[in-house]
């Protein structure tokens, strides 16, 4: 970020890598900017640490709380040192003044977070397990890169089967077991680090179908 | 520059599903909204206010329109690119407070709907989650995040359902870091740049934007916490004194002036607890433990023999919490006691 932030400095905290910043649970009464350092956003789902997301500097976290004291929905830890603005409603004036850039970044990280979650939204209300899995490929698809060649259909995800059942909204069996439909069914192949969806084209008409039922 | 635009009668600025980069401001005539629920898919219509944005969300988040935007009679409408938007509002913060205001309610309704669809909606409730991260991480042995956890559980729920356990694991997280890593929790506070071996030392004058997380602070207080379960209420009284005395951290200072009310009432210091504990109440009447406070000032006047004060706390205090709150029900069971002394 190439902004001066010095003017800022008294909002600066530092944490060292795998503390804690905020814990899911506790009431949220601020938000972060890294400065400096990786921050990764876990959940412990059953007796799993789920990473969520990794931030990088320049991103916010913690958002969320700006207008609502409500609990946090997650636990954020410093992966490596960290230096973070923090800002709370208070401050947040000041930042206004000083900085609205930073505050018009956080208007566009909420415009992103509005889509992205009627879009986990549509997945979650297909009925037919097989249609959501296909429907998640195609939300991976529509975030991520564009293929070089337009006409090449095939798709290839770094994705887990956790990451997939998550964004499911179904157990990993569950998820397992619906790729594996779809690899007898040659429209996916399953590696160890990634998942090859072999025709996206044959996925969007597929779902499409499905959401009209 | 912004564009000043025509459209006719029955013109569509754009249609739903459209990728489109610009933004606009409706300067005369009348352009609907038209898009449908994303529950319900009943379809909605809102006519697009003079001088209002629309188009936002999806120029800004280059993603789909939402709506499609329909001419209804001849408009004139102010055509943005997002970059020209960007230096209007830039220039005009108001816009943005108001736009983030919007949104941030439309991002909390979505979540909450996802949320109910995952069946995270009727999640446990905050408390119990809290401790469980604590136990979480103290089981997988990463004691900093255990330490962390659990010292907030204390914080916030200083004699909540799991205090004994949260003090007990939070002890023992505590040996573990300081067998893995001895500076690691007075580090946080520390220089950037080089390693700071020592303890840090509280500013002299409180700044208020410095945080709740003040490390030796919060520290200090989950070890007085736990002195006060094992009862050595006078050690923790000193170490609670202390914290606000430094007053480093308000946070903390708040949490541990009402633990202090608490151990005078436990050494017996029942004068002393009611002048402390009444102070309390008028320096912070929002105060998160404020019923507790008036409970432990009710048991003072208990322990002092003025059965008719104790009531009247008791009662105020029945009157404040709701049926089902833990300090209702440690109080129901007071003004049974003062019953049962009387009878």
């Amino acid at each position: 970020m190439s902004l001066d932030l010095s003017v800022f400095n008294r909002f600066a905290i530092t944490k060292r890598a795998g503390e804690i910043i905020f814990c899911e649970f506790e009431p949220g009464d601020a938000f972060y900017l890294i400065q400096s350092g990786k921050v990764k956003i876990v959940k412990i789902v059953g007796d799993l640490e789920k990473t969520l997301d990794i931030l990088n500097p320049g991103e916010f976290f913690g958002e969320m709380a700006l207008l609502e004291e409500a609990p946090r929905s997650a636990t954020t830890i410093a992966l490596t040192d960290v230096k973070l603005l923090e800002f709370n409603r208070a401050n947040f004036e000041v930042l206004m003044q000083g900085q609205p850039q930073i505050v018009l970044n956080l208007l566009k990280l909420f415009a992103k977070r509005i889509y992205d979650q009627k879009r986990r939204f549509m997945i979650l209300t297909l009925d037919d397990i097989q249609a959501r899995v296909a429907d998640v490929f195609l939300m991976l698809d529509e975030n991520g890169a564009k293929p070089s060649d337009p006409a090449d259909n095939s798709r290839v995800f770094p994705n887990s089967v956790e990451d997939i059942a998550h964004w499911a909204g179904v157990s990993v069996a569950k998820a397992s077991e619906t790729l594996k439909q779809f690899a007898n069914q040659r429209r996916v192949e399953i590696h160890q680090n990634k998942i090859v969806v072999k025709n996206i084209m044959d996925f969007t008409r597929f779902v499409k179908s499905k959401r009209q039922e | 520059m912004p564009k000043a635009t025509q459209y006719k009668t029955n013109s569509v600025i754009y249609f739903q599903g459209d990728v489109g980069d610009k933004i606009f401001i409706l300067k005369a005539g009348k352009v609907l909204s038209k898009s449908n629920d994303i529950e319900t898919k009943e379809e909605i219509n809102e006519l697009v206010a003079p001088g209002e944005f629309f188009g936002v969300k999806s120029a800004l988040g280059r993603y789909p329109r939402d709506e499609t935007a329909l001419v209804l009679s001849d408009s004139e409408v102010l055509v943005f690119t997002v970059p020209e938007f960007e230096q209007l509002v830039l220039s005009n913060t108001r816009i943005i407070m108001k736009m983030l205001k919007v949104f941030s309610n439309q991002l909390r309704r979505m979540h909450g709907k996802v949320q109910n669809l995952i069946g995270h909606g009727t999640a446990k409730d905050a408390e119990a989650g809290l401790y469980s991260i604590g136990e979480y991480y103290f089981t997988n042995r990463q004691y900093k995040p255990a330490v962390h956890a659990l010292t907030r559980y204390l914080t916030l729920y200083p004699s909540g359902r799991y205090a004994a356990q949260a003090s007990d694991l939070a002890r023992k997280a505590g040996q573990g870091v300081a067998q893995s890593d001895s500076t690691a929790l007075f580090a946080a506070a520390g220089a950037d740049d080089e390693p700071d071996f020592r303890p840090p030392t509280p500013a002299p004058v409180a700044t208020p934007v410095a945080g709740p997380s003040d490390p030796s602070a919060a520290k200090g207080f989950f070890e007085a916490v736990a002195l006060a379960n094992q009862e050595k209420y006078l050690e923790a009284f000193k170490i609670f004194q202390k914290i606000v005395t430094t007053n480093a951290d308000p946070e903390h200072s708040a949490k541990s002036e009402f633990e202090m009310g608490r151990c005078l009432v436990f050494l017996t210091k029942y004068d002393e607890a009611v002048k402390h504990l009444t102070a309390l109440i008028q320096k912070y009447p929002k105060h998160p433990d404020l019923k507790d406070a008036l409970y432990f000032i009710g048991r003072s006047y208990q322990g002092k023999n003025d059965m008719t004060w104790a009531r009247n706390f008791f009662q105020k205090i029945l009157n404040l919490a709701a049926e089902d709150e833990p300090v209702a029900i440690k109080t129901r069971k007071a003004l049974k006691e003062l019953e049962g002394a009387k009878a």
